[in-house]
């Protein structure tokens, strides 16, 4: 459905100071790597990654980082959130891998997470390189325990796990083991460092690449990408590591609302 | 095999699909891919003056007959704009058309005169945007004085570059518009933008669009933007690029038959997703084949003919 479906927030879960999950008593469709605009009624629509935990419903999970975002932790049980969609590509799997890695920084554990549990599902061996500012912003990590993830955390302040990036770790660990594929969503400046271990290492990878997002279905054309023109609303977010190889502009620049291309500060 | 090239205002177009503005406009790369899929030219999303981000979501959202808009014409500014077209001009081989919008007739010139600068086959005026807030909210295309006189000081810098102006099925009277941007010198028509609509979701009680008002598209609007072009087509003598809820190529000869010359499609990306280029021509094709028309022309304003 491409109009807003207005649903009543059936649990809201503080996950952290930064971090709320607000599930749905709906069974929205959608798999690992799509995306749901949410409209937040009187503030905004954007869009979140979604989660289908077993038996019906759906959850998102939002951190607060501007007016909307803060404006949706405000809100209560009850209140009205709208969703359309699902919309993008979604994670493929590997046919026959028996291991897989995934690395996730901030709440790239979103996608990564349903992705994580429909792999173990299929039992598959799944390492996570979870990194965060501190220990209390390692999302999902009990989750991810109990369905038998490998969890590798890291955070910046080292009050968990390894103290650095997760970029680091996993690179040290991708030495020693093999994976067959890896998955990769947070941060450009991230994602763009494991593309090029990946690339390197010739091991097969898909990163979710985010654009800012106006209509979520195609026309607008605000999320496409240089040169290939491809949209991120439709083509992506999940984009094939070989395929990325095409898009120029990653971990180089993006483009604003107004259609402005935007340097990111670590390009000279 | 029926022929589906036009000369439009001068322009030759393989076929005669032409991307409506503010679809996949962004940039350069984006109308590239359009291309890739079909389009016979493109047209840019619309450049104003400054760098505007436009509205806030929900900006754009689809009710099923019809999509509702209200981006607010979002655009990096004339400046970058320029910088953009030549680029599209560098990269593309199909004809790109500029587009631009203002709030008074004096900088809607001054925004034509630096697109100008890169010379496009063709400049469209964007004379009929019903979304953006007050200071642009009296369409010019309203006003047959205004929309003449905005003309007149285009085409003054105009050159070789052909001028189209985009009027408004809001209008009162859409035919007297026409016929004073005629007058004015413009080369051509394009008919239409949207139209002013309101959708109102009736369990958070509140209207959708953060902008409350939204332009409509899509295949409800199609019977208003075939009457604009059979009465456009009586009344001027410059060609028509049709534009409103064409998504086959049935809705596109429907268009060429009430005398359009080519045809816009937007929304119909949406619809038949972005290969919607190519199936709207195979589909004119096989009309065409089947009920014997070798061309366009045979087609074209046929409808007035009974
Ligand atoms: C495919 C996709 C999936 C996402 N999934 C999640 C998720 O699961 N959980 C989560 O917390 N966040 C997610 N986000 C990010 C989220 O949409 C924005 O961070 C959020 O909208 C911030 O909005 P704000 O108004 O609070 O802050 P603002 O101050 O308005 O924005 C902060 C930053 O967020 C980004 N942003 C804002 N609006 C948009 C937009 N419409 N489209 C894309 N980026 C935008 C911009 O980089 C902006 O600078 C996702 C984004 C995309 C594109
Ligand atoms: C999301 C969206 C953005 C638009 N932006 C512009 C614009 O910037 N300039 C313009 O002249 N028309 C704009 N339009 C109008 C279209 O060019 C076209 O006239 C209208 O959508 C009708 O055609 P359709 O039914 O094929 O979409 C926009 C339409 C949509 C749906
Ligand atoms: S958000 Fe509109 S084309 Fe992707």
């Amino acid at each position: 459905m491409d109009k807003p479906l207005a649903l009543p927030i059936q649990k809201i879960i503080t996950e952290s100071e930064r971090v709320k999950t607000y599930v749905f008593d709906y069974d929205f469709p959608g798999e690992p790597g799509q995306f749901v605009m949410c409209w937040i009624p009187g503030f905004d629509e954007k869009p979140f990654g979604i989660i289908k935990k077993e038996g019906k419903g759906f959850r998102i999970s939002v951190a607060a980082v501007g007016d909307s975002t803060k404006a949706m932790h405000m809100m209560e049980e009850g209140d009205l959130l709208g969703f359309r969609g699902p919309y993008g590509s979604v994670f493929v799997l590997p046919e026959k891998g028996k291991q897989i890695a995934m690395v996730a920084g901030g709440y790239g554990m979103v996608p990564l997470s349903y992705l994580a549990q429909e792999a173990r599902k299929k039992e598959y061996k799944v390492h996570l390189f979870i990194g965060a500012r501190n220990k209390q912003e390692l999302l999902f990590k009990e989750w991810m325990e109990e369905i038998g993830v490998l969890v590798h955390a890291s955070t910046d302040d080292g009050s968990e796990g390894y103290k650095g990036f997760n970029t680091d770790l996993f690179k040290s660990n991708a030495e020693k083991e093999s994976y067959d594929k890896v998955y990769t969503v947070g941060p450009e400046i991230m994602e763009l460092k494991i593309a090029q271990i990946c690339w390197e290492k010739n091991i097969p990878f898909e990163v979710s690449l985010e654009r800012y997002m106006k209509c979520g279905f195609g026309i607008c054309g605000q999320c496409s990408v240089d040169p290939t023109g491809w949209r991120m609303c439709v083509e992506g977010p999940v984009i094939d590591g070989e395929k990325l190889k095409k898009i120029e502009e990653f971990g180089k620049y993006h483009r604003t609302a107004s259609g402005k291309v935007e340097k990111y500060p670590w390009v000279k | 095999m029926a022929n589906l090239s036009v000369s439009l205002a001068g322009i030759s177009l393989q076929n005669p699909t032409i991307l409506a503005s503010g679809i996949m406009g962004v940039s350069a790369s984006s109308l590239k891919f359009v291309e890739e899929h079909g389009a016979g030219a493109v047209t840019m999303k619309s450049i104003g003056p400054t760098d505007r981000t436009g509205h806030k979501n929900p900006t754009v959202y689809s009710w099923g007959e019809g999509i509702t808009n209200a981006v607010g014409l979002s655009n990096p500014g004339a400046e970058e704009g320029a910088a953009h077209l030549e680029e599209m001009k560098k990269i593309l081989h199909i004809p790109v058309i500029a587009s631009c919008f203002a709030d008074t007739v004096d900088n809607i010139a001054k925004v034509a005169e630096k697109l100008l600068e890169k010379e496009p086959l063709a400049l469209e005026l964007n004379l009929s945007c019903p979304n953006t807030e007050d200071d642009f909210g009296c369409m010019f295309a309203m006003d047959p004085r205004v929309t003449e006189r905005a003309v007149t000081l285009v085409k003054k810098t105009s050159g070789k570059t052909k001028i189209f102006v985009k009027l408004s099925p809001d209008a009162s009277n859409i035919v007297t518009v026409a016929k004073a941007a005629e007058a004015a010198g413009a080369d051509g028509i394009t008919a239409i933008n949207t139209l002013s609509g309101l959708i109102i979701d009736i369990h958070t009680k509140r209207p959708i669009l953060k902008n409350t008002f939204g332009g409509l598209s899509g295949p409800a609007i199609r019977p208003v933007g075939v009457r604009a072009v059979y009465n456009l087509y009586e009344a001027v003598k410059i060609p028509i690029i049709g534009t409103g809820g064409i998504n086959t190529g049935e809705d596109a000869i429907e268009y060429i038959m009430a005398g359009a010359t080519a045809v816009g499609i937007g929304s119909g990306v949406y619809y038949r997703g972005i290969d919607v280029f190519g199936k709207v021509t195979e589909e004119m094709e096989n009309f065409m084949d089947q009920n014997g028309y070798k061309s366009l022309e045979e087609m074209r304003g046929i409808a007035h003919k009974c």
